[in-house]
């Protein structure tokens, strides 16, 4: 039973790491229907704007907020410069996959090229461990949750209460239909591209902190466990992120503690599958019928 | 030509072989019938593993060395086609899996997942294929050839590689120029009006996912015969996008513009960085041919995205003969 809440509240990490990121990227994918491969791009290149910063001195979690917001820019850029441009030079849905995975193979070797191959961790202390019944967290783990629950809450808050989320709700259902009705298109989608690249920032440095080792590709390799999170959850919608982020953290960390911990990313990946099989569309699924990439 | 040149040469052919043989597999998927299939690479490692267990012999033959299943020292060419059959299974599997019931998006986000599963599958479980330290020792077959030097059966091996590439090219251009390479097209182009046709798309995707499979389990045992060996660090799934940027280079859906792809971005720019002024870090070497690659797709896909040789396409006149009855 110990072995069993351990790992619970080791799944419960893990999901957290998973929630923020891939709440990010579930948001803007469903408003603007761009399949961002390049997000574990940003995610890493955030984590490694905090770790100039950290290593100059700054306290982590200060530096995980400029981390935060510098992913939040690179995200925009990367929107303004490279796939809005191909969006109304008149690539397809399809072409867009290709373009954001060669947009991610060029950034992550950008960054393999800038910082060498070897491996680097943050100068920050995981703080006391806490026990909570039989659980055994730090305090930077519990940090990393309520950042995550903050993050999930901002965002279904501001998808449901405020005017922006109704423009971005209206944007995925019909883009053409919303820019008719007078929604200014284009600054909601950058709005909705700066949100997703903050989460892939914090998500980033929390990814960072907690595997306390990290390369320039850490943050893609991770990535595909985020896309079977965002996937299980049904991809669009920010409650199924979660959900999907918790059942993908759960299972991994207990499969980890019970089976062989070297094979927990295949659970992560067999729980997709399943999920699938059963329910091609996932588990909650807010997604658009139309398939036009919006710019 | 001196013995060292000789090698280089004979390296690079095979190599172009190996190559075009694969892009052809995934032009078949991605630029005739518009499959995304980003776990392509695993079909090619598939394939290696497969014709390299398969001409070791038993594992307890190595003496520990490496351990591995279903060894057998299979006569030539029985590897070769065993390895096409097990990346038709293995196609065909994970075919039946994402191809049936998913939007293309999610089909493209799977195939990732699958990819990054087989190699941590591979890994972790050593009794598999070695795991990380992956098969070696594989012998050439063309070594076994009696009377020759090791360089003629090399050159054998080559002159092998290049027939092989021949008879895929022509039942390539014989399927994608054929009525039934339309139906393909169509499935790519407009599969709503294929299926009111009473033509099933998803048959047609997994065929080609089938076929494209064998191709490239074919390419993989082709290359493990010639390199000998195969490891998990050589199949990591961003590998997969170097064939996509040889299909995208050719020109999608186009026989020989794949090919001359194939030969640009798979030998092409590898050989191509070692002139550039940037040193002789070999990460910076290995960053800058992936930086390199992904600006030429990106610049391909802007500025000519139908490639270098576009496809043909077959013109109709546009007025409808209307049969007298």
């Amino acid at each position: 039973m110990e072995v069993f809440i351990s790992a619970v509240g080791f799944g419960v990490v893990t999901a957290s790491l998973l929630a923020i990121s891939a709440v990010g990227f579930t948001l803007q994918f469903s408003v603007t229907n761009v399949l961002n491969l390049a997000f574990g791009s940003v995610m890493t290149g955030s984590g490694f704007v905090a770790y100039g910063l950290n290593s100059s001195g700054m306290n982590i979690w200060l530096a995980m907020i400029i981390a935060a917001l510098c992913g939040g820019v690179i995200s925009v850029l990367m929107n303004t410069l490279l796939y809005g441009p191909f969006i109304r030079h008149g690539m397809t849905l399809f072409g867009m996959v290709i373009v954001t995975i060669s947009t991610a193979v060029i950034s992550d070797h950008i960054i393999e090229a800038a910082v060498g191959p070897s491996f680097f961790s943050y100068n920050a202390p995981a703080g006391k461990a806490l026990h909570i019944a039989d659980l055994l967290l730090t305090r930077q783990d519990l940090t990393i949750i309520g950042i995550a629950a903050l993050v999930t809450l901002v965002t279904q808050l501001t998808l449901q209460r405020t005017r922006l989320g109704k423009s971005m709700r209206g944007l995925s259902v019909n883009a053409s239909l919303a820019r008719a009705c007078g929604i200014p298109t284009r600054r909601v989608v950058t709005l909705a591209w700066f949100g997703s690249g903050v989460m892939a920032g914090l998500g980033g440095v929390a990814l960072f902190l907690e595997t306390s080792t990290f390369s320039a590709t850490t943050g893609s390799d991770f990535l595909i466990v985020v896309i079977a999170a965002a996937v299980v959850g049904g991809i669009g919608s920010a409650r199924g992120a979660v959900l999907g982020a918790l059942v993908v953290g759960i299972v991994t960390e207990v499969g980890a503690a019970y089976w062989d911990p070297e094979l927990k990313d295949v659970l992560a990946f067999a729980v997709l599958i399943v999920v699938l099989l059963v329910r091609p569309q996932g588990l909650f699924s807010q997604l658009s019928t139309e398939r036009v990439v919006v710019g | 030509m001196s013995a060292a040149t000789q090698y280089y040469v004979i390296t690079i052919l095979v190599y172009i072989c190996a190559n075009v043989i694969a892009a052809w597999g995934l032009d078949l998927q991605f630029g005739v019938t518009g499959v995304l299939n980003f776990a392509f690479i695993i079909f090619q490692s598939i394939g290696a593993y497969t014709a390299g267990v398969l001409s070791l012999g038993p594992a307890s033959s190595s003496g520990g060395f490496e351990t591995y299943i279903a060894g057998a020292s299979l006569p030539f060419p029985l590897p070769i086609i065993g390895a096409m059959l097990a990346g038709a299974a293995l196609a065909g599997v994970v075919g039946m899996i994402t191809l049936r019931r998913l939007r293309s998006d999610y089909q493209a986000m799977v195939m990732l997942v699958v990819s990054v599963v087989a190699t941590v599958v591979v890994t972790s479980k050593t009794g598999l294929f070695n795991g990380a330290a992956g098969l070696s020792l594989v012998a050439n077959p063309m070594h076994g050839l009696a009377g020759l030097s090791r360089q003629t059966q090399s050159w054998v091996f080559v002159v092998f590689c290049f027939a092989v590439m021949l008879a895929v090219g022509t039942v390539m251009y014989a399927v994608v120029y054929s009525p039934h390479g339309r139906v393909l097209r169509a499935v790519r182009e407009n599969e709503h009006a294929l299926e009111a046709l009473g033509r099933s798309a998803t048959r047609h995707r997994l065929e080609v996912f089938v076929i494209g499979g064998a191709l490239a389990a074919l390419s993989g045992a082709l290359l493990v015969e010639f390199i000998g060996a195969w490891a998990p660090s050589g199949w990591l799934y961003p590998e997969t996008f170097v064939f996509f940027t040889a299909v995208i280079v050719g020109g999608r859906g186009s026989v020989a513009g794949v090919a001359i792809g194939a030969a640009l971005i798979g030998v092409g720019i590898q050989q191509a960085v070692e002139y550039l002024p940037i040193g002789s870090d070999p990460t910076v070497l290995a960053a800058a041919e992936w930086i390199i690659t992904g600006v030429i797709t990106l610049v391909f896909l802007w500025a000519r995205p139908q490639g270098l040789l576009p496809e043909r396409r077959r013109r109709f006149s546009g007025r409808s003969e209307v049969v007298p009855r």
